[in-house]
């Protein structure tokens, strides 16, 4: 890659936001998906989706606890940061965002697990004796009531929750973007379309994400993968990165036509620095091509999809689409996050960006951080089964005449 | 009767609720005495920020005395200073905070930074400095040679133009002095303007514009002495001026 080129100010030769802030959108993005994605099961009742919901929760889940990690990793003084909590500032949007994240987890995410499980917590650790038993015993709260209407009230607050927690997932995400759109000197950055383009991304990815872990959870179960499931997911993915890319037209139309003082420099970046992140990666591989593929096989305008595939193919379709959009997510994250910086506030030069490999803020930590997520899931899922059959009500049979949980039913 | 009427009331919320909301209760509560504890006493009395850090700051030590203080008793040099260019620049800005000098002017001997490495902090070529403040790059101007032994720092015109071309163009002199053109002086080529070494941009020094100007030298029939190697003009290298292929400064370079 070329050097730095043209006229850069003095601080603006090395970036000050690197990797762990593209991982940051990135890890926040998969939890609000994944969490819309539940909602569609439970607020909609698409019924083909539900058995990725709870599986979807607890997704959301593991992404939430590993989200602020890169947060922390990049502060100089991590230790102090729990201090936004103490002190709020009203007037900062990064400070008040701590907020947003604490509500998030707090009173949407862990609440519609809780109320979602409870049941099954209380029957899984009834008898049983052992650590896991213990922890299950713990996270009931002593709240064992099994009656029905104890059970119609968890159904009917989790309903409540997740009502609640669709505006808070697009506010989380929207959060994120705002962040950036609200940059006013940036004008890679500063764009009320920001958030909105951000929010249809974390969808799109969050769709995707879960599409990948649920199809490679039905092969490590040694299950079949429900192929209703799948292809729901993959119209469902389609539709969202129709309009997750026509939003993005729309900004880049709209910047382009505008064309105010930095577009030439911003043409200059797109046309040298970020030709392989933006136009390849994000546009063409991370788009386009998965747009034409699920045009193609997914079930979205008629109930076959436009070629008539194999169930065994189409599943390698939507895997192969499904990485191909986690890189194109990725890159959007990266080219919003560096290309935001790579360009001098004098509108009349370039800087360059170089990964660290070791180090803080270095490759290895970043991907280390993404991996956590996935780590805490399994663990997430050893101690809250997500799956159909692995419910109190499906094998116990204590009675209850609930063989499905309540967001089933 | 008022207890058991609560009692009833208790009961009647589900007992998620009732185990959530302590569970929630414990947390803000904890949030609370957190606050309690960790939140300085004098925060937010006066903005986002602990109001004592003010009174904190005030009691430190006081290390610089103001340039008043240093007039008082160096009138001249704060005469001299006060006329030049560096009229602006506090005394303290380059001798150090001298507040224990003024108070024990025999004991506390404020330093004076004589290597050449303290200058260029302000003088050194930067592209954000603004345009006509003095710029210097420290390798090639005068290189070695404090930037005392020119300029007196409180008067840092210097007194005379710069004598050689060497003093704003020693990376070039020192090249040339290694070359076969080490012995020809740089008027030899350039025609140079005398307010060339007081305003450097404005008379610019010429430079050569055709083949026919080293032919003075390397043509076939120059009238030169004969070791100096010979071109024939018309058939060597012909459409290119001569130093786009050599370097005057060093011809034989490769």
């Amino acid at each position: 890659m070329r050097p730095m080129q043209g006229y850069v100010y003095p601080n603006e030769f090395e970036l000050h936001w690197g990797l762990l802030i593209v991982v940051y959108p990135y890890l926040t993005g998969l939890v609000a998906g994944a969490f819309i994605l539940a909602s569609l099961a439970r607020v909609f009742n698409v019924r083909e989706v539900q058995p990725v919901y709870r599986l979807s929760l607890l997704t959301a889940l593991a992404f939430l606890i590993a989200a602020p990690l890169p947060l922390l990793a990049h502060l100089g003084r991590p230790e102090r940061a729990f201090e936004i909590f103490l002190t709020p500032n009203l007037r900062s949007a990064m400070a008040m965002f701590g907020f947003v994240y604490a509500w998030y987890l707090m009173v949407v995410l862990l609440l519609e697990i809780w109320f979602d499980y409870r049941k099954d917590l209380v029957i899984w650790s009834r008898g049983s004796t052992g650590v896991l038993s213990l922890v299950r015993r713990i996270l009931t709260l002593g709240a064992t009531d099994l009656s029905e209407g104890a059970l119609r009230f968890d159904a009917g607050a989790g309903k409540l929750i997740t009502i609640v927690g669709i505006p808070s997932a697009f506010l989380l995400h929207g959060y994120v973007g705002f962040i950036f759109g609200s940059v006013k000197a940036n004008p890679w950055w500063s764009s009320v379309l920001m958030p909105v383009v951000f929010l249809f991304s974390a969808i799109v990815s969050g769709i995707a994400l879960m599409l990948l872990i649920f199809m490679i959870s039905s092969l490590v179960r040694f299950k079949r993968v429900d192929m209703a499931c799948m292809d729901k997911l993959a119209a469902f993915l389609m539709y969202a990165l129709v309009v997750d890319f026509s939003l993005e037209m729309l900004d880049f139309t709209q910047r382009l036509y505008e064309a105010e003082e930095s577009i030439r420099i911003l043409s200059q970046m797109l046309s040298s620095r970020l030709v392989l992140s933006l136009i390849v990666l994000q546009v063409l591989v991370g788009t386009v091509l998965p747009l034409m593929s699920l045009a193609l096989v997914a079930p979205t305008v008629r109930k076959q999809g436009l070629v008539k595939v194999p169930d065994e193919l189409r599943r390698l379709i939507y895997f192969v689409v499904a990485v191909l959009i986690q890189i194109g997510i990725f890159s959007t994250r990266w080219n919003v996050v560096i290309g935001g910086q790579l360009f001098s506030k004098s509108l009349r030069g370039l800087t360059v960006y170089k990964i660290e490999l070791l180090g803080i803020e270095g490759m290895l930590t970043a991907g280390a951080i993404v991996v956590l997520p996935l780590v805490i899931l399994l663990v997430l899922v050893k101690l809250l089964p997500p799956w159909p059959d692995a419910e109190a009500g499906a094998t116990a049979g204590i009675g209850l005449g609930l063989a499905v949980s309540p967001a089933r039913r | 009767m008022a207890g058991r009427s609560a009692r009833r009331w208790v009961a009647a919320v589900p007992q998620q609720v009732r185990h959530l909301g302590a569970i929630f209760a414990l947390l803000v509560a904890g949030l609370v005495g957190a606050r309690q504890v960790l939140v300085p006493k004098t925060f937010g009395e006066r903005g986002h920020y602990r109001a004592a850090a003010v009174d904190s700051i005030v009691a430190q030590e006081i290390g610089y005395a103001g340039h008043a203080a240093c007039e008082t008793c160096h009138p001249d040099i704060a005469d001299k200073k006060g006329q030049s260019y560096h009229r602006g620049v506090a005394c303290e800005v380059c001798h150090g905070p001298q507040a224990a000098h003024v108070l024990a002017p025999m004991d506390h001997k404020p330093p004076a930074p004589r290597e050449r490495a303290y200058c260029p902090l302000c003088h050194g070529y930067n592209p954000s400095r603004p345009t006509g403040f003095p710029q210097i790059d420290p390798v090639l101007h005068n290189p070695v040679r404090p930037c005392i032994s020119c300029h007196d720092p409180h008067d840092p015109t210097p007194p005379h133009p710069p004598e050689s071309c060497a003093a704003c163009h020693g990376e070039i002199a020192r090249t040339k002095a290694i070359s076969y053109h080490a012995e020809l002086p740089c008027t030899q080529c350039h025609a140079v303007d005398r307010r060339h070494s007081v305003s450097p941009r404005q008379q610019r020094p010429s430079k050569p514009t055709t083949r026919e100007f080293c032919g003075r030298c390397h043509a076939q029939d120059a009238d030169s002495p004969p070791e100096i190697p010979r071109v024939d003009l018309a058939s060597h290298g012909p459409g290119y001026v001569c130093w786009q292929c050599h370097y005057p400064h060093h011809p034989e370079a490769r």
